[in-house]
C-alpha cells in the first residue's frame, strides 16, 4: 500500500495554502531569511514551498519520498527509513547529526537547525502520523483546486498518464518521479520542465543506492582478501629468508 | 633547542583561539560559525579533518605492511612514530568530529543502531576498531616504562603480529569506503573526480600518501631536535612511492579515458585547471624528484617531494569532499576562518601530544634531550614585565599557559560581534509602503504584504488627530516618517540613535560635552534624553521609551503596531472580530488591482518570501517525528 502525492503544475495556483496547512500540521515556526538557506523557499520551518516560474507557473517543493531513497541508504545509524505507507521519516533520537542525508539527497530536500546548539535534521514526513490514522496528508486536503491530491501510487500514476491522453498539448508527455531514481511517491504533471528541483536536469533511473552497494558488497571480500594477501605475501618472504639461511645446510624445508 | 619551544608556542598560541571559537561552536550552534548552508552541509572540517585527517594517518599502515609483513628490518626506526602518528591521527580525526557533527554526544549510536548499507558506518566502525587496535599496537612501547605493567606487555607484544595484520585490513576497508562515501553523489561530484572506483583510488593514493607522510615526518620531528636525518631509509621510501604514484596516476587516466571525459581536462573551466594543478602537485612533480637519482638522495629535495604528495592529496580530498561539488549546487562556499582554526586548533593539540610522547617514552631509539630540563641553564628573565620566570621548565610552562590564554581572549573578545548579527538573519533593508489612499505595505517587496487603506483608518480613527495613533516617532526635521526610517531590517532589530553622524565634524558637530554631563561614565545611560534637544520627535512621549535606542525589526513592528490595535478593537466593537484573524489583513493571492505593483516580482528572490504561521506554536521539540 505505497501511498503517493500527485501534483498537477497546472492547475496550481499558488495560494500558498499547503505551505500554511504544513507549518500548522508540523508545528513549525515562523520563519526569516537567514544565510544558510538556499533559494528555494524551503527551511527547517519550511517542509514545502511554492517557487514562482514565469507564465503563472507555480512548483511545489517537497521531500520525494523516493522509493529507493539515498538518504536512507547513507544514514549510518539509519535514523531515516522509508516507511510502508511510502513516507520517509526521521528519528530524531538516533541522529547524530552527520548531515550525509543532505550531501546524498539528489534534490537537496532535506535542511538543518543551523541555528540551534542541539540542531536535527527536517523535512517532509508526508504526514506520518495523520497516515496511520488513515487520514490525507494535511497539504493535500485542504488545496482548494486538488492541484496537489493523495493516493495509492499505482493509481495517481495511472490518473496521471490518463490526463496526459486526454491533453496531449497541454502537458509535456512525462510523468516525474515515475521512474526516474528508481522512482519516488511524490509525482508531478507539468507543462515545463522540472528540472529545478533537482541538483541536474537528468537523473536518470537508476535508483542511487545501487552506486554504493557494489563497493559495500565487496567490503568483506576486500577484507579477507587483503588479510590472505598480507599473510600470503609474508608466508613467501619468511620462506624465502629461512631458505636464504638454510641453504649450505641442505636442509628440508618445513612447512609453514 | 629554542626551536622545539617556538613550535610549542605557536601551538599552544593556535589551540588558544581554536578553544574559544570551540566554546561558541557549541553555544551558538553551526549556523553563525561557520560558513555550512543547507546545500553545503559538509565543508571544511570534513575535507580536511576527516578526509585528509584518515588519509594522513595511513602512514601507520603502510609502515608496518613494509616490517612485519615484507619484512625489511631496516625500516625499524620508522615503525614507532608512524604508529604513533596513526594513533595520534585517528583520534584527531575522532576528535575533530566532534566539531562537525551536530549531535556528537550521540556518536556512539552506530554501535547500537546498525545500517550495514551505508557507507559511513562503515568508515566510522573501522575507525573505532582500527583505533583500539592502535592503541594496543602501541601501547607496549608506553607501557615498557612501567616494570609493574611487564605481563600486560608482555601478553600484548604476543599478538602484535594479530594487530598488525588487523590493523592493514581495517586500514583497506575503511581508507577505501571514504571514496564510496561520495559514490552517492553523482549529481552534485565534478565528473573529473566522481568515478565508480572512487574507493580504489583513495585507497592507492592512501598508500602514497601514507609512504610519504612517514618520510615527511621523520624529516621535520629530526630538524625539531637536531638529530641527523634518515636520508637513506626516506630515499628507499621515495622509490616505492614512484611506484605507487605511477599506479595512480594510471588508474586514474584509464578511468577518465573509459568514461569520456578527457578533453574535459582542458576545457578551461576552473576545475579543469584545479584538475591539472592537483594531478601535478601530488603525482607528476613527486615522480620527477624521486626518479631523478641525485635529488633523490638530498634531505631537502625528500622533504620537498614528500611534502607535495602530502598537500596535494589533503588537496584531493578536499576537491572530492565538496570543493567540486560548488557547480552543481550553485553555492559558493569558502570556509569561515573560524573552521580553519578549530580544524588547526585540533592539528595543534595533536601535535604537542606527539612531542609531548616523544620526549617522555622511547619512540627514538635514544630519546631527544628534554630542553626544558637542561641542567645547568639559567633562570630566564622577562625584559618587559621584569620579572625572573624561573628555570627552562617552570618558564616554558608559565609562556604556554600565557600564550593559550592570550588567544583564547582575543578569540572571545573578536567572536560576538558575529554572534550579534543575529541568527544568521540575512539584513534585507524594509522598503517604503507604496500608494495614496490605500498603502501597499510589503517591506521586501515580495508580493506578499498587506494591502492597507489608508485613507479608511483616517476616517475611522478620527481624522488629523489620529496619525498619532500609528506615527509614534518622528525622525528629526520630518513630520508622519515612515515606518522604515528606524525599523530599517525586514527581520532583525536596527540602531536608531547615529552616535557617529552626531560627533563627526561632517554630520551634526557636537562635541561630547553636550549629551554626556561632566562628572559622570560617558554611556547611553547618563547621555542626555534625545528629547531635550530634538522636542517634536515624539508624539506619544509616555509610551514609547528610547532607553537602549533600538527599533524591532519591520515585521516586529508592524505586528505590533496593527495587531495590537485590531485585537482591542475586536474584543470592544461587535461584528468585528474578524479583526483578530491573520486573513483580515493577509491575503494569500495578492489582489489583482495591485498586479501592475508587482512588475518586479520576477526577479524576486523568492527565499525573501516568507510565510506566517497560522498559529504560534507551544514547542519546538515536537515538530519532528
Amino acid at each position: 500500500m505505497s501511498k503517493a502525492i500527485l501534483t498537477d503544475i497546472t492547475k496550481c495556483i499558488g495560494c500558498l495554502k499547503c505551505v500554511s496547512a504544513c507549518k500548522k500540521e508540523n508545528k513549525l515556526e515562523s520563519d526569516v531569511p537567514r544565510i544558510w538557506q538556499k533559494n528555494d523557499g524551503l527551511s527547517a520551518e519550511n517542509w514545502t514551498s511554492i517557487i514562482k516560474k514565469p507564465d503563472n507557473h507555480y512548483i511545489r517543493k517537497q521531500c520525494r519520498h523516493c522509493l529507493e531513497p539515498a538518504c536512507v541508504e547513507v544514514c549510518p545509524v539509519g535514523a531515516l527509513h522509508k516507511t510502508e505507507t511510502g513516507a520517509v521519516v526521521y528519528d530524531k533520537n538516533k541522529c547524530l547529526g552527520c548531515r550525509y542525508c543532505m550531501m546524498a539527497c539528489p534534490y537537496g530536500i532535506p535542511r538543518y537547525d543551523w541555528d540551534e546548539p542541539v540542531p536535527y535534521v527536517r523535512k517532509c514526513i508526508l504526514c506520518y502520523d495523520r497516515l496511520k490514522n488513515n487520514q490525507q496528508p494535511a497539504c493535500t486536503e485542504i488545496c482548494p483546486e486538488q492541484a496537489t491530491i493523495f493516493g495509492e501510487r499505482d493509481e495517481l500514476i495511472k490518473l496521471a498518464h490518463q490526463r496526459i491522453k486526454d491533453n496531449p498539448d497541454k502537458y509535456i508527455d512525462k510523468v516525474w518521479g515515475e521512474f526516474e531514481v528508481g522512482g519516488t511517491s511524490v509525482l508531478y504533471l507539468s507543462d515545463i520542465d522540472l528540472g529545478c528541483l533537482s541538483y541536474q536536469t537528468k537523473l536518470g533511473t537508476k535508483p542511487l543506492p545501487q552506486t554504493t552497494a557494489p563497493a559495500m558488497k565487496s567490503v568483506p571480500y576486500a577484507f579477507v582478501g587483503m588479510g590472505g594477501a598480507m599473510l600470503g605475501l609474508n608466508w613467501i618472504i619468511r620462506r624465502r629468508n629461512t631458505l636464504g639461511k638454510t641453504e649450505e645446510e641442505k636442509k628440508e624445508p618445513t612447512d609453514e | 633547542m629554542n626551536r622545539v619551544q617556538n613550535t610549542k608556542l605557536v601551538l599552544w598560541l593556535i589551540t588558544g583561539l581554536a578553544a574559544a571559537v570551540g566554546l561558541y561552536r557549541f553555544i551558538y550552534g553551526l549556523g553563525v560559525t561557520t560558513n555550512l548552508t543547507d546545500v553545503t552541509p559538509w565543508g571544511f572540517w570534513i575535507g580536511f579533518d576527516v578526509m585528509a585527517g584518515v588519509a594522513l594517518a595511513g602512514g601507520g599502515f603502510v609502515i608496518t605492511a613494509i616490517f612485519y609483513m615484507m619484512k625489511k628490518d631496516e625500516f625499524h626506526h620508522l615503525v614507532k612514530p608512524a604508529v604513533l602518528t596513526a594513533f595520534l591521527g585517528y583520534l584527531a580525526v575522532i576528535f575533530g568530529l566532534m566539531f562537525d557533527l551536530g549531535l556528537p554526544w550521540n556518536i556512539w549510536h552506530m554501535m547500537i543502531f546498525w545500517n550495514p548499507h551505508s557507507p559511513l558506518f562503515e568508515v566510522g566502525w573501522c575507525v573505532m576498531l582500527y583505533t583500539t587496535v592502535l592503541l594496543l599496537e602501541f601501547s607496549p612501547v608506553a607501557l615498557e616504562k612501567f616494570e609493574s605493567y611487564a605481563k600486560i606487555r608482555n601478553f600484548l607484544m604476543r599478538f602484535r603480529f594479530v594487530f598488525v595484520l588487523l590493523g592493514i585490513m581495517l586500514s583497506t576497508l575503511h581508507q577505501s569506503s571514504l571514496g564510496s562515501l561520495f559514490l552517492i553523489m553523482p549529481f552534485r561530484l565534478h565528473p573529473l573526480w566522481y568515478s565508480n572506483i572512487l574507493p580504489i583510488m583513495f585507497f592507492v593514493s592512501a598508500i602514497a600518501l601514507g609512504l610519504m607522510m612517514v618520510s615527511f615526518e621523520s624529516h621535520v620531528s629530526h630538524w625539531l631536535y637536531r638529530r641527523k636525518p634518515e636520508t637513506k631509509l626516506v630515499a628507499k621510501l621515495g622509490k616505492a612511492a614512484i611506484w605507487v604514484l605511477g599506479i595512480y596516476f594510471l588508474v586514474k587516466m584509464i578511468d577518465i579515458v573509459i568514461s569520456g571525459e578527457f578533453a574535459m581536462i582542458f576545457d578551461g573551466s576552473w576545475e579543469s585547471g584545479l584538475f591539472i594543478a592537483e594531478i601535478l602537485i601530488s603525482i607528476i612533480i613527486p615522480m620527477v624528484i624521486f626518479s631523478t637519482p641525485h635529488l633523490r638522495i638530498k634531505t631537502g629535495w625528500q622533504t620537498l617531494g614528500s611534502f607535495l604528495v602530502i598537500f596535494g592529496m589533503i588537496f584531493n580530498r578536499i576537491n572530492v569532499g565538496g570543493f567540486t561539488m560548488l557547480r552543481a549546487t550553485g553555492d559558493s562556499y569558502i570556509p569561515a576562518w573560524t573552521e580553519i582554526t578549530i580544524s588547526f586548533g585540533v592539528v595543534s593539540v595533536v601535535a604537542l601530544v606527539f612531542l609531548f610522547v616523544i620526549e617522555k617514552f622511547n619512540i627514538w631509539q635514544t630519546s631527544p634531550e628534554n630542553p626544558e630540563a637542561l641542567p645547568f641553564t639559567r633562570p630566564s628573565f622577562d625584559y618587559s614585565s621584569r620579572v625572573w620566570l624561573g628555570t627552562p621548565g617552570v618558564a616554558s610552562v608559565t609562556k604556554y599557559s600565557l600564550a593559550f590564554m592570550l588567544t583564547f581572549a582575543i578569540g572571545v573578545a573578536v567572536l560576538p560581534g558575529r554572534q550579534l548579527e543575529g541568527k544568521g538573519i540575512e539584513k534585507i533593508r524594509a522598503e517604503k509602503a507604496r500608494g495614496e489612499a490605500i498603502l501597499f505595505v510589503d517591506g521586501n517587496r515580495d508580493g506578499y504584504g498587506v494591502s492597507f487603506n489608508h485613507q479608511a483608518h483616517i476616517d475611522s480613527l478620527g481624522y488629523r488627530d489620529s496619525c498619532t495613533v500609528c506615527h509614534h516617532m518622528n525622525v528629526p526635521l520630518d513630520k508622519n516618517s515612515g515606518c522604515q526610517e528606524c525599523h530599517k531590517y525586514m527581520y532583525s532589530e536596527s540602531n536608531v540613535f547615529n552616535h557617529d553622524w552626531h560627533s563627526s565634524k561632517i554630520g551634526a558637530d557636537i562635541v561630547c560635552g553636550t549629551c554626556h554631563l561632566n562628572g559622570e561614565v560617558r554611556s547611553k545611560q547618563t547621555a542626555k534624553k534625545c528629547l531635550e534637544c530634538h522636542t517634536d520627535m515624539l508624539t506619544k512621549p509616555d509610551e514609547i521609551s528610547l532607553e537602549n535606542l533600538i527599533a524591532v525589526s519591520y515585521t516586529d513592528a508592524m505586528h505590533i503596531q496593527c495587531v495590537s490595535c485590531h485585537n482591542e478593537k475586536a474584543a470592544s466593537v461587535p461584528d468585528k472580530q474578524g479583526l483578530a484573524e491573520c486573513a483580515s489583513c493577509h491575503e494569500t493571492v495578492p489582489p489583482e488591482h495591485l498586479n501592475e505593483l508587482l512588475k518586479w516580482y520576477d526577479q524576486t528572490p523568492s527565499y525573501n518570501r516568507v510565510i506566517l504561521p497560522l498559529e504560534k506554536s507551544d514547542k519546538k521539540n515536537e515538530k519532528s517525528l
